[in-house]
């Protein structure tokens, strides 16, 4: 088994491996009511989770297609297989998860990590949540950390899922938001509890082995007043020829004076549409985090919003993107300042290289009540040769006199000179160019679990790899 | 009249921000043409009144080695469409300064093609809005030649109930080799119910360019507030100094007496020299 944080020379083998799915399992392509309705059945869902499905279903048929950002005229959602059977139920134990699946988050590492340095795992494969489980100490302290089709139908957390879901992120708020609502399968349920600081992260992550399938997994995170919660989630799929889906949703609930950090290392391959929706709202003295690195899909819209709702609430958003061949990755992050004395940081960087295209696009929100907010942005793009792309389109819209908001952006290359001075010190030239983007990166590795920067900076090493000439 | 969309955004993003595109009524007539020629040297002055039309346009090709400083001053008080086109030569400059002083509802749209090596674009403008003032401008500089330079300012203040759109897009085009822009805004709010939206946008094809944009929105930092009250002066004495030093650094680049004398007498300044 492969050692993630040791690997030091990493390939696409280890994401690339694949089982074969039976096809049986899979429901037909394509978004119908009778598909809904066959969903909704096999996941047995509640009357009303039925209906919300149907409703979205709905709003997707109206809803027309974004009309700006990247083109997804490749991504045929008709032929999208939405849901595949289960092979297991959800697992508390490993062993009991079925071999080829176990052995798939084995090359992954993820098993390891929970036993090493995690409070709690969850490993979604494909439709489904196949394993989940928290350590004994956590769970005594109140934290919920479970599949959220399971919450959904324990009496305790019944209604506050269903006053929850899809309320921050409501289907009709874009169409793969309606999609969402009408297809989701899987995710994740956490609930702190008022006062609980969790010292040691929860971490989900996903994976989509089948091909021409997507994966909708619905994650939603409810912190209680004065609480804390790190909260990381990796994706990751083998690479196919045919388009694969993903249109998650992140709903988080942050009350006052909790803190949230939410990091994200996603790395689906390079033929997956990574149409993501991310979400927070902070109430008073509250603070979200976001750490954000991207790096796989061959098409990526994803920019974590946070509404900060309460007086002094605020919001932190770093993030990296490497766009390589093939790949239009359009990422970054909105801010609403919804409350006095709010603030919120972003700060971003982007790589472009081989061809890739990297658009760094975000808003930053000031409303008439956010009277003494702040906000700064800063966002760095790096270009690594002339074939590639990097825009960046950032918007400020400011509707208050009391506040301060300042933006900077840089766009460059990395110099003759940095790159004269590490030859000059028995580098080679391959190695002073990906010296030089770890380093650029080095604000968002910083920031991320060790196991984490590790793989980013493997990462970065191997999309460097043959970056001269 | 007819229904036209102006000042699109050249990468459109979040519809909901309403800054993609405008739209206006308007009654479109060709544009002016102006050609200065290889090596000239020009200042053109252009006021846009009450007299003026609703609709203006201008075509300016400055061709290679001319120098050219166009000044434009927007005293109109009803709605307004503005257009200008600009194609720059190898080693060609244009100086632009633009006032607006007011403007119920106008639309400017300004599109510069920096097609000839070591061209230059400099675009110093200056906005100043109040009541029920509406402005949304679209600057769009596109860098086709080598070791071409744009530079960009704003200066803007606004109170009352002024709403203000301004998108600045520097888009390096591939095989823009060395080129280089730079882009700032700094707008100064005065009212709680004004409306600033700013969209510096940065599009590049090209390694080898250097590109930066920043804006600064909000009031006075507390810090200089405190500072120049310590030195005797009232908060609105401190506003009113900060307000002009936002409008002055574009003024001061019209070069022309005349015309900075009609600028201070609108936005009721008194003499120039006073």
């Amino acid at each position: 088994m492969k050692e993630k944080t040791q690997v030091t020379d990493i390939d696409r083998s280890l994401y690339d491996f694949r089982y074969e799915e039976d096809e049986s399992d899979f429901l037909e392509g394509g978004i119908t009511p009778s598909i809904i309705e066959e969903i909704s059945k096999e996941k047995n869902d509640p009357e009303w989770m039925r209906e919300f499905r149907l409703n979205s279903l709905e709003i997707y048929n109206k809803t027309p297609m974004v009309n700006w950002g990247a083109s997804i005229d490749g991504l045929d959602v008709d032929n999208i297989v939405t849901y595949i059977r289960p092979k297991t139920r959800m697992n508390k134990d490993w062993d009991s998860v079925p071999d080829n699946i176990k052995e798939t988050f084995e090359r992954l590492g993820i098993p390891q990590a929970e036993r090493e340095s995690l409070a709690g795992v969850g490993a979604q494969y494909d439709s489904e949540l196949v394993y989940h489980n928290v350590r004994e100490e956590v769970a005594k302290s109140g934290v919920v950390y479970t599949d959220l089709e399971s919450a959904m139908h324990d009496p305790k957390y019944a209604e506050l899922i269903r006053s929850h879901f899809m309320k921050l992120v409501p289907p009709t708020d874009h169409k793969f938001a309606a999609l969402h609502g009408a297809v989701w399968s899987g995710g994740s349920f956490v609930y702190v509890p008022e006062g609980v600081k969790l010292d040691i992260p929860l971490q989900s992550y996903f994976r989509l082995n089948a091909k021409g399938a997507g994966q909708f997994e619905h994650t939603l995170i409810i912190l209680e007043k004065n609480s804390y919660l790190h909260f990381i989630e990796g994706c990751s799929a083998p690479k196919y020829y045919e388009a694969g889906l993903h249109a998650g949703c992140v709903e988080l609930y942050v009350a006052e004076g909790a803190s949230l950090r939410y990091s994200t290392i996603e790395n689906w391959s390079k033929n997956m549409y990574n149409l993501n929706t991310k979400r927070a709202i902070v109430e008073e003295g509250g603070k979200i985090e976001w750490v954000s690195g991207s790096f796989g899909s061959h098409v990526s819209y994803l920019y974590p919003m946070s509404i900060l709702n309460g007086r002094g609430a605020s919001a932190e958003f770093t993030g990296i993107t490497f766009a390589g061949e093939g790949q239009d990755l359009d990422t970054g992050a909105k801010i609403v300042h919804n409350a006095p004395d709010t603030s919120s940081y972003m700060n971003t960087k982007s790589i472009s290289k081989s061809g890739g295209k990297s658009t760094f696009r975000s808003a930053v929100v000031v409303n008439k009540n956010a009277v003494g907010s702040k906000s700064s942005v800063n966002c760095e793009s790096l270009m690594l040769d002339r074939i590639s792309r990097s825009d960046t389109v950032p918007v400020i819209d400011v509707k208050t006199d009391k506040c301060d908001v300042g933006h900077e952006a840089k766009i460059g290359r990395i110099s003759d000179e940095a790159i004269f001075y590490l030859t000059s010190r028995g580098l080679s030239e391959e190695e002073a160019r990906a010296m030089i983007v770890r380093g650029f990166a080095d604000n968002v590795s910083k920031e991320l679990p060790l196991e984490y920067a590790v793989e980013m900076n493997n990462l970065i090493g191997l999309e460097m790899h043959g970056s001269v000439g | 009249m007819e229904n036209v969309k102006l000042n699109t955004l050249p990468v459109p993003t979040f519809s909901s921000l309403g800054v993609n595109f405008a739209e206006r009524e308007i009654e479109i007539s060709g544009p002016e043409h102006i050609s200065v020629g290889a090596n000239e040297q020009k200042q053109i002055i252009r006021y846009i009144d009450r007299e003026s039309d609703a609709f203006t346009a201008l075509d300016l090709n400055i061709e290679s080695g001319a120098d050219v400083k166009l000044v434009q001053v927007f005293e109109r008080t009803a709605p307004l469409v503005s257009k200008l086109d600009i194609a720059l030569g190898d080693n060609a400059k244009l100086d632009l300064v633009q006032i607006y002083i007011g403007g119920s509802d106008t639309v400017s749209e300004i599109g510069a093609k920096l097609n000839g090596r070591k061209a230059v674009f400099n675009a110093d403008i200056a906005m100043k809005l109040d009541g029920k003032d509406k402005i949304d401008l679209n600057l769009v500089s596109e860098q086709f030649g080598k070791k071409t330079v744009s530079d960009i300012k704003l200066g803007a203040v606004l109170s009352g109930e002024a709403r203000k759109i301004f998108k600045g897009t520097i888009d390096f085009k591939n095989g823009a080799v060395g080129a280089k822009g730079s882009e700032h805004e700094d707008a100064l709010l005065l009212s709680e119910d004004v409306v600033s939206k700013t969209v510096p946008v940065i599009l590049c094809a090209e390694e080898d360019v250097e590109g930066n944009h920043g804006a600064t929105v909000g009031r006075l930092d507390e810090r200089h507030v405190f500072y120049l009250r310590s030195r005797g002066l009232d908060e609105e004495k401190i506003y009113e100094l900060m307000a002009r030093s936002k409008l002055l650094q574009a003024i001061d680049k019209t070069g022309d007496e005349q015309t900075n004398s009609r600028i201070y007498k609108a936005l009721g300044w008194g003499e120039r020299d006073e």
